[in-house]
């Protein structure tokens, strides 16, 4: 990514939200690296599905698989914390913000508020 | 005519000698008398006490042995209801039961005393007495040598219809008691077979009802013309798929509702105002449509990916359980005329989205079969139960798919009304509406078009009486 945005970690994470040490820590790092980040599990096909919904609109997304990262399963446990839900997987950040799992994704996307996130993450060109 | 005088009633008919003759066959064999037999006489449960008790019962004996056949029919409840001052006389019989034990204790066995009181009443009540079943004469030949022995008993027989309440000796009383419980008894055991009959009547009649409704049923399933039809080849149906399947039908009822709401606030020409009330109600009606979808994909994904839910022709365009959103669009593109740029800007970026959306999760799904595919498939290294635990696994899945397509759809329909005006928006629900009432409608007129091949067969595939989609035979007007 040539453009990425870099920002303070506290303010995109929800108030609500406990930093509860490592786990959380990294998702936010590794959340502001990139422009598009998907936390993802290999196997999983909603988040092939997600990867192909980003590719098929042009974006080149960061994609973190939880199953080959040597702290995976912790990270899976504070994103579902984090969503307030299960499956952890898949998630995206953009821009270093939280958007949410294939439903949230699906919803801006219809309702047109993807495309002007995207673009304001760089993520995007017209 | 029908005789019920005391102890001729029971004797026209074979049946409670028989029963009688079971009872007798059973004792003397010391099969095990089964407990409701006895159970009125208490704790008699082993086959001594029960000869003890007959014998010192001897009027009780009688009785039970002329409810055998009602507790062989399996209701020995009914002969209660027979003998209402039966405790009354329950204190009475010991006397004469007594008596009656003595009298014939020379035959020794249970099965005499049982045999010889028995026939000693039937032989004295009735000249008919040979009209008994052949088994039971051997028994009759018995008793009688000791019925002439008994001149009481004799006496008895004069004084049956006047001393049914009274009688000088124990002995006459008991007998009058004894014929009248008797017969009643029979009389009562007859009723219950005859009860039983008619019940097993009722009962063969309705299996084969029931065999031919569940034939017409599959006919009609195979011809997909029930509304929500109900899955597929095997007629075997969840409960979470039929619950679904009611819900729906309610459900498009209620849609004819709002359409036709809609279609006269149109023809009325209402203020906007009042068209904003009815679109968001229809709204929340179709909200209230992809709630029931998603308790639906949780009992039963494989009802909604299948389409078992729809008719035939919008089966034929499923997509992800449901309509495609970019299809829809594409429909109402045409007719939503007039629109400002702006808004047809507006449709055709979300029919755009509504693409990609729909390519990513149709991709995700593809994987998802591969994936099953080769689990299923298998390998040298899997095992049956884990190859089978992990296919589950996967097969969760296609529940997370089925609720992203309504996510979209819904999704897809809350644009629209945001897009459009309201008046547009009205408009735009019933021409929905209008279109998959059309579907369903071709659905049932191709069921029942005529053919060849079902000319042959009766014509239960194409009767009316099945439950054609109704809603949409109100279409055919508005057309």
């Amino acid at each position: 990514m040539h453009c990425q945005t870099k920002g303070s970690w506290g303010s995109y994470m929800p108030t609500t939200a406990v930093v509860i040490g490592d786990p959380l820590e990294r998702i936010e790092r590794l959340a502001s690296e990139n422009a598009v980040v998907i936390f993802s599990i290999s196997s999983c096909c909603m988040c092939h599905a997600i990867k192909r919904l980003f590719c098929g609109m042009g974006v080149n997304p960061t994609v973190i698989e939880l199953d080959q990262d040597p702290r995976g399963s912790d990270m899976e446990k504070a994103l579902i914390r984090l969503l307030g839900a299960s499956p952890a997987v898949p998630v995206v950040f953009i821009g270093g913000k939280l958007v949410g799992a294939m439903d949230r994704v699906m919803a801006s996307h219809i309702n047109g508020t993807l495309v002007p996130l995207l673009k304001q993450a760089g993520a995007l060109w017209l | 005519m029908a005789n019920h005088r005391v102890g001729e009633t029971g004797l026209t008919d074979s049946g409670p000698s028989n029963h009688h003759h079971d009872i007798s066959y059973a004792v003397l064999h010391g099969m095990n008398v089964p407990t409701s037999f006895i159970h009125q006489e208490g704790p008699a449960f082993g086959f001594g006490e029960l000869e003890e008790a007959m014998v010192l019962q001897g009027v009780k004996t009688r009785n039970d042995e002329a409810k055998a056949p009602l507790f062989t029919t399996g209701r020995p409840a009914a002969t209660l209801e027979m003998f209402p001052s039966w405790p009354m006389r329950f204190q009475q019989t010991p006397r004469g039961s007594s008596k009656s034990g003595g009298e014939s204790t020379d035959s020794g066995s249970a099965v005499n005393t049982i045999s010889s009181k028995t026939e000693i009443q039937l032989e004295q009540d009735s000249p008919s007495s040979t009209k008994k079943t052949t088994p039971l004469d051997h028994q009759q030949k018995m008793a009688s040598d000791i019925s002439r022995t008994g001149t009481s008993q004799n006496q008895s027989i004069a004084e049956l219809p006047h001393e049914k309440r009274r009688g000088s000796t124990s002995e006459k009383q008991l007998d009058a008691k004894t014929l009248r419980r008797l017969a009643q008894n029979r009389e009562a055991a007859r009723k219950s077979r005859l009860r039983k009959k008619a019940y097993v009547q009722q009962l063969e009649s309705s299996r084969i009802k029931l065999t031919q409704l569940e034939q017409d049923l599959q006919r009609a399933r195979s011809q997909g013309l029930f509304l929500g039809g109900c899955a597929g080849a095997g007629g075997n149906i969840s409960s979470g798929a039929a619950i679904f399947d009611m819900e729906y039908s309610r459900w498009l009822e209620d849609d004819q509702r709002h359409m036709s709401e809609l279609r006269t606030g149109l023809n009325a020409h209402l203020p906007d105002s009042d068209f904003r009330i009815a679109v968001d109600s229809y709204i929340s009606h179709y909200d209230e449509f992809f709630r029931l979808k998603a308790a639906a994909a949780k009992a039963d994904v494989f009802h909604l990916i299948t389409g078992m839910w729809t008719t035939p022709a919008e089966r034929c365009f499923l997509w992800m359980g449901g309509f495609r959103p970019s299809e829809l669009i594409k429909m109402l593109i045409s007719q939503l005329d007039p629109l400002t740029e702006q808004q047809v800007m507006g449709i055709y970026s979300l029919q755009h989205s509504s693409q990609q959306s729909e390519e990513a999760l149709t991709q995700g799904l593809e994987q998802l079969q591969q994936s099953l595919i080769d689990t299923v498939a298998g390998g040298p290294i899997i095992d049956g139960m884990q190859q089978m635990a992990v296919a589950l696994g996967k097969l969760a899945n296609l529940e997370g798919f089925v609720r992203q397509g309504d996510n979209l759809r819904q999704q897809t329909l809350h644009q629209l009304s945001r897009i459009l005006s309201v008046r547009q928006a009205a408009r735009c629900f019933l021409m929905i509406g209008e279109y998959y009432g059309r579907l369903r409608a071709l659905s049932s007129l191709w069921a029942s078009r005529p053919l060849e091949s079902m000319m042959s067969d009766d014509h239960s595939c194409q009767t009316t009486d099945l439950q054609m989609v109704q809603p949409s035979q109100n279409h055919f007007s508005n057309f």
